[in-house]
């Protein structure tokens, strides 16, 4: 039996810290927020208890185990949770939390270790019998890596992809086309895996023509209960970055079950404990699905999990975190409705999704009512920041069907307001007016395939147009257009 | 509003001509026992109110308006297309468009000057093609006139008009002097329909209100006498307080429709009010057909408040002018003379220029009519004649075509010799055989046309944007570019869109945008910017939004100041101009606006590379503006502040 948790470090910034620190205080803990100094006027710090400055910044401090550790004890923190990025998925900082006797509120080291290794987790499943897209271990170095293969791409056909086996969040992914294309990008892959990910591991897999991206999120205790929370489909990604979440996939029945199945099957060989997530690609076509990696961490998109099943994953996570059982049982576990969730960056999407870093919010208001979720850290005079990311808010909506989820996700995209920065706002309503998302069918490749979605117009609101007229008067005290 | 009977069964509306025709329209004015009232709308807010009576004014006189029964509505047309774009910056188009939402049941009628269509100049035939078919989506009753009478001027408009099946109202302008005789308008009628036929209205056009109610009178007589099925749609000015005089007698002779105005907003130059022509006539014995007087008192009812948005509009001139009947200035043209003489310094010539110079022109060019362009013509000569060197020695490119006969033949005779030498010099006989004679504009290529407005916009243009581009082309332009930036400012009320010195804090708003959204703002603290902007406040549906409104100089550029010398920025101090000499941030500001300030004493600290710097007064005097506060930026040469050396 772990001791109870009093007072928990989210090693984190922006809207993430921001979801933890309310879980935790509705637990009736403290919360503990750090941060470096370029967010030292960020909205998450107001919501803490106190809040500790890590450095200069930017970036590196947030990066730093020895720091986290430092304020943990600077704060008497007893607990650390990672969030999303940043420490979350480094096994090195789950293992010095356990040195400090400071709790992690996510997997083991081991766990962590394991899952985040391609290949390690491809043995470790391929153990279990959990079916994996055909697929090479770590190849040699040299010419007989390309040999390898070549000999992959004649038997199981082109194009397959290279994978760095320390890569992921859809880094370090190369598609190649034939066998010349093997030579020349293989070792141009082993370079670009070194300087990213200090490892030049690169494996080979079949690619797979226009799949869906389908998640299960799990959570396991440390008593040997381990249940799923449902689908996610993250199909609708930009270059491998998702945009778009939507829960549940839409699946037949007996598919999502042997999902669900497989996930749970997955988790317990791995010795998961913690809430996690499953990553399958899914064939369109055939509803044939392989194993891709394990997420060893709270995702972005949690949030719609959340909104269908009522369960705060959060929570689930730090009671399994102080040794607790998961508190609803999985006969308990009702899954509800659609939900989709999508992330409001101050972006252009027409202009690549440039953030738009250093402008102001000048007007910020939010939708509001039936089956709506808003995670941010928005307000007004936000100013966007340059050294980090441009995420505004992440809106999450629930309907009992699709079209109404989408109708709902298109009114409460419309009742926002935000003036000054662009956004990915009218991106989306783009979406929600699109054909093929209405009827669910997407696919990784649904923005490549869907240009028109970038065609979007960007009208000025009628009453700030009439409004800077009215300024112009009051400033030039008369109207300089009736004269 | 309560809903108020409706003579439904006699008035004519839009639907009856859509469904029973122009044929079948007139024989029903023909038959009515009584006579019809045009609501001149557009003429008095021409006449009385420089055109600028806006939409909001008009959307709120709407309804009752359109209760009243009137045979049409005049509300487009004249000067208002022009003045529609540039003054109030809505498309006249739309304008239409919008207020025949509101006005289902009315006629909508307009004033077309021939070839000139709602211009200054000549059109080209397929222009006026284009532009009559797009108003005349709007528009049903087309009075069509030319300031020579000459019939070919207004040919092309009676032809577009007749195709589109609305109510065609050609017009004989109206003057007096020894060669406007009854024989020679009679003669004009007949001329008239010998190109359209039978099937029209016929409009006696009063455009200064001039002659007695006895001589139109005997005008409306002679004319039905020779055409007796003829209907005749009398139009004046009450410019000499006499137009019911002559309204009275039109309609005793037999005229069906008259022009008459709201009496909440008649004023001096533009028509009489309807209600006063209605109860005169009826002790006459004659009804005004399927009018409502309870909706005319209600239109000026709501209207009258409004009127005190458009007191700067109204002459400073006001006044009966019936000595009208000698200068003969068309309706506003009367007011906006005086308002020229005082701009031009000289309204102590007036007397001379209106009483004796004015009509020495007009019969030395040939009495023909004061009607635009004609009126402008007429009015620039006599000002030039008589503050130039010179008569005739200043004369305008108009005047020069007009006397090259390029508009049209003169009616009753040309001018005389020594006017064309004055005019063109000694080798006038050659200019006249050379370039003399009327002058048909060629077509423009309309594909062309609107590929250039089309540059122009960035954008692709509308149908109707082509036809209003090619009115008037540079103002048409700067106003798609205004609704671009401003949207749809028609639904504005006037309080704000005149507004002069500037909103007070907290006073607030509440008006539909042109989509029908409701919104609500509120006036809040404005600030001036280092470069002299200003940045006001403004609650916009509740939520405050910060706007920025750029000063720019008269070229149009916005003063930089950043390129100062030193030497430079030292002189602007010694004038009480205080400039930034360094880069930095400013750390303190002592003083406060008001103060006042000695020489050598601090006005601002400046910090820059972790020194502090101090900006000492040069003069004596008050702190007028301060542009920046305490950890502002500055750049070397930015404003600071201003001190009043005067206080």
């Amino acid at each position: 039996m772990k001791k109870k948790i009093k007072r928990v470090l989210i090693a984190n910034r922006g809207e993430i810290a921001l979801r933890i620190i309310r879980t935790v205080k509705e637990l009736g803990l403290d919360a503990v927020a750090v941060y470096e100094k370029p967010d030292s006027e960020a909205y998450f710090l107001r919501f803490a208890d106190q809040a500790i400055l890590l450095g200069d910044g930017p970036r590196k401090d947030y990066l730093s185990i020895e720091k986290m550790i430092w304020a943990a004890r600077k704060s008497g923190a007893d607990a650390i949770h990672p969030g999303y990025g940043f420490l979350a998925e480094n096994p090195e900082f789950s293992a010095a939390c356990d040195e400090a006797g400071i709790a992690f509120i996510g997997p083991p080291p081991g766990v962590i270790r394991d899952l985040g290794n391609k290949v390690t987790a491809r043995n470790i499943m391929k153990r279990a019998g959990i079916p994996f897209i055909p697929g090479t271990g770590n190849l040699s170095a040299g010419e007989d890596g390309v040999r390898e293969g070549a000999a992959f791409g004649n038997r199981f056909g082109y194009p397959l992809m290279l994978k760095a086996s320390s890569g992921g969040g859809g880094r370090g992914i190369r598609k190649v086309v034939n066998e010349a294309d093997l030579q020349t990008q293989l070792p141009q892959a082993r370079s670009e895996a070194i300087s990213a990910f200090h490892d030049d591991g690169i494996y080979i897999e079949k690619f797979i023509e226009s799949p869906r991206h389908v998640e299960v999120q799990i959570l396991a205790d440390s008593h040997g209960s381990i249940c799923h929370l449902g689908t996610r489909d993250c199909s609708i990604q930009r270059r491998h970055q998702k945009l778009l979440e939507i829960a549940p996939a839409e699946l037949p029945p007996d598919v999502l079950e042997s999902m669900h199945k497989t996930a749970i099957t997955a988790a317990r060989e791995a010795g998961y404990v913690n809430a996690g997530t499953v990553e399958f690609l899914v064939d369109p076509r055939t509803n044939e699905f392989w194993f891709m990696e394990v997420n060893t961490r709270l995702q972005v998109e949690h949030t719609v999990t959340e909104m269908l099943s009522g369960i705060d994953i959060v929570r689930q996570q730090i009671l399994v975190a102080q040794g607790d059982k998961l508190e609803i049982p999985s006969e308990r576990i009702n899954l509800i409705g659609k939900a989709v969730q999508v992330r409001i960056n101050a972006e252009d999407p027409k202009n690549s999704f440039m953030p738009e870093g250093g402008k102001r919010v000048e007007v910020y208001q939010s939708p509001g009512g039936p089956g709506i979720r808003l995670d941010g850290i928005v307000y007004q005079n936000f100013k966007i920041p340059t050294d980090y990311d441009s995420l505004l808010v992440k809106l999450t909506v629930r309907g009992y069907e699709w079209p109404q989820t989408i109708q709902r996700l298109k009114r409460a995209l419309n009742d926002f307001l935000i003036v000054g920065p662009k956004t990915t706002i009218p991106f989306y309503l783009a979406i929600c007016d699109e054909k093929d998302f209405q009827a669910g069918r997407f696919t990784t490749d649904y923005i490549e395939t869907h240009p028109e979605i970038f065609n979007y117009p960007e009208p000025e609101r009628e009453v700030a147009k009439l409004a800077k007229l009215i300024a112009e008067i009051h400033s030039k005290r008369s109207n300089p257009y009736a004269m | 509003m309560t809903a108020r009977p409706r003579k439904a069964d006699e008035r004519i509306t839009p639907g009856d001509l859509k469904r029973a025709g122009v044929k079948s329209i007139l024989e029903r004015v023909r038959k009515a026992k009584g006579y019809f009232v045009t609501n001149t709308e557009r003429d008095l807010s021409q006449s009385d109110f420089k055109n600028r009576i806006m939409p909001h004014t008009q959307i709120l006189g709407a309804e009752p308006r359109n209760a009243a029964g009137f045979f049409s509505i005049e509300i487009s047309g004249g000067a208002s297309v022009h003045v529609d774009l540039l003054r109030k910056q809505i498309s006249p188009l739309e304008k239409l468009q919008i207020l025949s939402a509101y006005m289902p049941d009315t006629l909508f009628q307009t004033l077309c000057r021939g070839i000139n269509l709602f211009g200054y100049r000549p059109y080209p035939d397929n222009v006026i093609r284009l532009t009559v078919g797009a108003f005349a989506k709007y528009v049903h009753v087309w009075r069509v006139f030319d300031f020579l009478n000459y019939i070919p001027n207004m040919v092309p408009v009676f032809e577009e008009v007749k195709k589109a099946d609305c109510l065609l109202e050609p017009s004989i302008c109206f003057s007096t002097g020894p060669e406007h005789t009854d024989e020679f308008y009679v003669g004009k009628v007949g001329e008239i329909l010998e190109v359209t036929g039978p099937d029209i209205l016929l409009c006696i056009k009063n455009h200064a209100g001039l002659g007695t109610a006895k001589r139109i009178g005997d005008l409306v007589r002679a004319i039905l006498d020779r055409y007796p099925s003829l209907i005749i749609h009398y139009h004046g000015h009450n410019t000499d307080g006499n137009d019911i005089g002559r309204i009275v007698e039109a309609v005793r002779n037999g005229a069906k429709i008259v022009d008459a105005g709201d009496h909440s907003f008649v004023g001096f130059f533009g028509p009489p009010p309807i209600l006063t022509v209605v109860e005169t006539l009826e002790d006459y014995g004659y009804r005004a057909v399927g009018l409502d007087k309870q909706s005319v008192i209600d239109t000026s009812n709501v209207l009258r408040p409004e009127r005190e948005n458009y007191r700067d509009f109204e002459s400073q001139f006001l006044g009966f002018d019936p000595s009208v009947q000698i200068h003969k200035l068309p309706g506003g043209a009367t007011g906006s003379s005086f308002e020229q003489a005082v701009k031009g310094n000289f309204l102590h010539l007036m007397p001379d220029i209106l009483q004796k110079e004015l009509p020495q022109v007009q019969v030395e060019l040939g009495n023909w009519w004061s009607v635009t362009p004609g009126s402008q013509i007429l009015w620039t000569t006599a000002v030039n004649n008589v503050i130039k060197d010179g008569r005739y020695r200043n004369a305008n490119d108009d005047l020069k075509n007009l006397m090259l006969e390029r508009y049209g033949e003169f009616p009753f005779y040309r001018p005389a010799e020594e006017i064309y030498r004055a005019v063109f010099g000694s080798d006038w006989k050659k200019i006249i055989e050379r370039e003399g004679g009327y002058q048909k504009i060629e077509d423009v290529d309309l594909e062309i046309e609107k590929r250039v407005l089309e540059h122009r916009l960035g954008r692709p243009a509308s149908g109707d944007e082509l036809v209003l581009y090619l009115q008037h082309p540079n103002d048409a332009v700067s106003f798609f570019k205004f609704e671009e930036k401003y949207g749809k400012t028609w639904v504005l009320p006037p309080s704000v869109w005149f507004r002069k010195g500037g909103f007070s804090l907290g006073e607030k708003f509440e008006f539909q945008d042109a989509f029908g959204k409701l919104h609500k703002l509120e006036i809040g603290p404005q600030r001036r910017t280092k470069d002299g902007d200003y940045i006001t406040l403004l609650v916009v549906d509740h939520h405050p939004e910060p706007i920025l409104t750029v000063i720019e100089d008269e070229g149009g550029a916005k003063p930089r100041a950043v390129t100062l010398s030193p030497k430079e920025i030292e002189a602007l101090a010694r004038s009480g101009d205080i400039r930034a000499p360094i880069k930095g941030l400013v750390n303190q500001i002592p003083g406060a606006v008001g103060d006042a300030v000695n020489t050598g004493e601090i006005l601002v600290v400046l910090e820059a590379m972790k020194m502090l710097t101090n900006i000492t007064s040069e003069v004596s005097g008050k702190i007028s503006e301060i542009f920046v506060s305490p950890g502002s930026d500055i750049e070397v040469g930015d404003r600071l502040m201003t001190i009043n050396m005067e206080a």
